[in-house]
């Protein structure tokens, strides 16, 4: 916030501008992540980092789901650019993100992803960081 | 991230707004960039539009060549000249490199010679570097009448007409699929209410010729039907026409674009919600969704 303080000398205004407050914070990234919205699936929460996450059937995966039309390696979540993305690791049944069938997509707030039936939910916060 | 690595032919979106460019926050998800499409099949790059939206795009084709340490051979097929459509192209980094070759398609039928538009935006009044500062081998080719061969791709075009100034639609075509780029036209005038004139019903069956089963159409949508009332000649269609049109065409897939500057991302969403129903289950299925920037198809 700024204090605008004029002084007149007869002919020209100047003004003053004096720095009262600083913001002490700044909005950043606080998590990002997943939420399974399938009701045969456990209630869990997946956070998203900077490292990838492959999502699938097999025992490799960082995200295991044991559903039939789950490809072994379904879908990939990645950082990249500063946001994330997912994209189809050339599954069988596809990858879709609020019903559009996708190779990848930038996620947004609320996307919804369906692969082989399971839906996940993209969620992003944000908190401010103290300076 | 590779963009060409996939057989597949890839279809990304890199700006889907018409206009003028519109960042922040109610427009985070469908984007703020002007328009701009890629599409891909293995080496064969093709860029539609330079709108802002194109400058994302240099950078991603840079990052991956760099990696490969290989020259770029790109095409941009321009579908008119108009700001919104040319105003990423000085941003355009591959634009600066000199073992980039960069041609550029446009209609032979302007008042003003291709080239000459091109640069008049780089004329140092309204743009810091000029056009011959672009290290890249660039052409810039005025289409005849022969179609285009690019790799597997093969373009066919046609002008439109119901567009300030006219504007061209394109044809992409590669392994029996179909693209279609058809935006900047008001096709209200073709297929809208009121009785229609003898050319105006020919060059609506031109059209739907054009579009006929295309795999996927991305098309101008820029109005509501209310929002159009006002703003006939403008060049840009009401959604409720476009969609009609596809639909009687027996498009597969519709990507509504070129959104209006004041059309929210809820605003976007509510639209999409509204019309995917009635388009979504009917017995010749035409999928239908409201374009945005970062997302990647495969056709």
């Amino acid at each position: 916030m700024t204090k605008w303080a004029e002084k007149r000398d007869g002919f020209t205004t100047t003004v003053e501008m004096v720095r009262v407050n600083i913001p002490e914070s700044v909005p950043v990234r606080e998590r990002a992540y997943l939420q399974i919205l399938s009701p045969q699936e456990r209630k869990r929460v997946i956070e998203l980092g900077e490292k990838d996450i492959v999502i699938g059937r097999s025992p490799e995966c960082d995200i295991r789901f044991i559903v039939e039309n789950v490809s072994r390696k379904h879908a990939r979540v990645f950082f990249h650019n500063e946001e994330f993305m997912i994209e189809d690791l050339e599954s069988t049944n596809g990858l879709f993100v609020n019903g559009v069938k996708i190779v990848r997509c930038a996620l947004r707030n609320n996307d919804q992803i369906d692969l082989g039936g399971v839906k996940l939910l993209f969620n992003e916060e944000k908190r401010l960081q103290p300076r | 991230m590779n963009l060409s690595g996939q057989t597949k032919t890839l279809v990304t979106f890199w700006g889907t707004r018409g206009s003028i460019s519109t960042p922040g926050r109610i427009t985070e998800k469908y984007g703020g960039n002007t328009p701009c499409v890629s599409i891909h099949n293995q080496d064969t790059v093709i860029i539609v539009d330079a709108g802002t939206g194109i400058r994302n795009l240099g950078l991603e084709l840079l990052r991956e060549a760099n990696g490969k340490g290989s020259p770029l051979t790109l095409h941009l097929f321009l579908s008119h000249t108009h700001w919104d459509h040319i105003q990423g192209l000085p941003f355009f980094q591959p634009a600066y490199r000199e073992s980039t070759r960069l041609t550029i398609y446009g209609s032979s039928k302007k008042e003003m010679f291709l080239a000459s538009v091109l640069k008049g935006q780089m004329d140092y009044e309204y743009f810091p570097v000029s056009m011959s500062t672009l290290t890249a081998d660039i052409r810039i080719q005025e289409m005849s009448a022969e179609r285009i061969r690019l790799g597997p791709i093969e373009i066919d075009w046609e002008e439109q007409v119901y567009h300030p100034a006219g504007s061209v639609r394109y044809g992409f075509n590669v392994y029996g699929k179909r693209i279609v780029f058809a935006t900047d036209v008001e096709l209200d005038l073709m297929f809208g209410k009121g009785k229609k004139t003898e050319k105006e019903k020919l060059h609506a069956e031109q059209y739907l010729r054009f579009i006929h089963g295309a795999d996927l159409l991305i098309a101008d949508g820029q109005f509501t039907e209310e929002e159009y009332s006002d703003r006939i000649g403008w060049g840009h269609s009401s959604i409720p026409v476009v969609l009609e049109a596809a639909f009687s065409a027996r498009v597969k897939q519709l990507a509504i674009f070129h959104h209006d500057p004041q059309h929210s991302d809820k605003f976007l969403d509510e639209m999409w919600m509204k019309h995917r129903t009635r388009f979504g289950a009917d017995e010749h299925d035409m999928d239908l969704f409201w374009a945005r920037e970062g997302l990647t198809l495969a056709i």
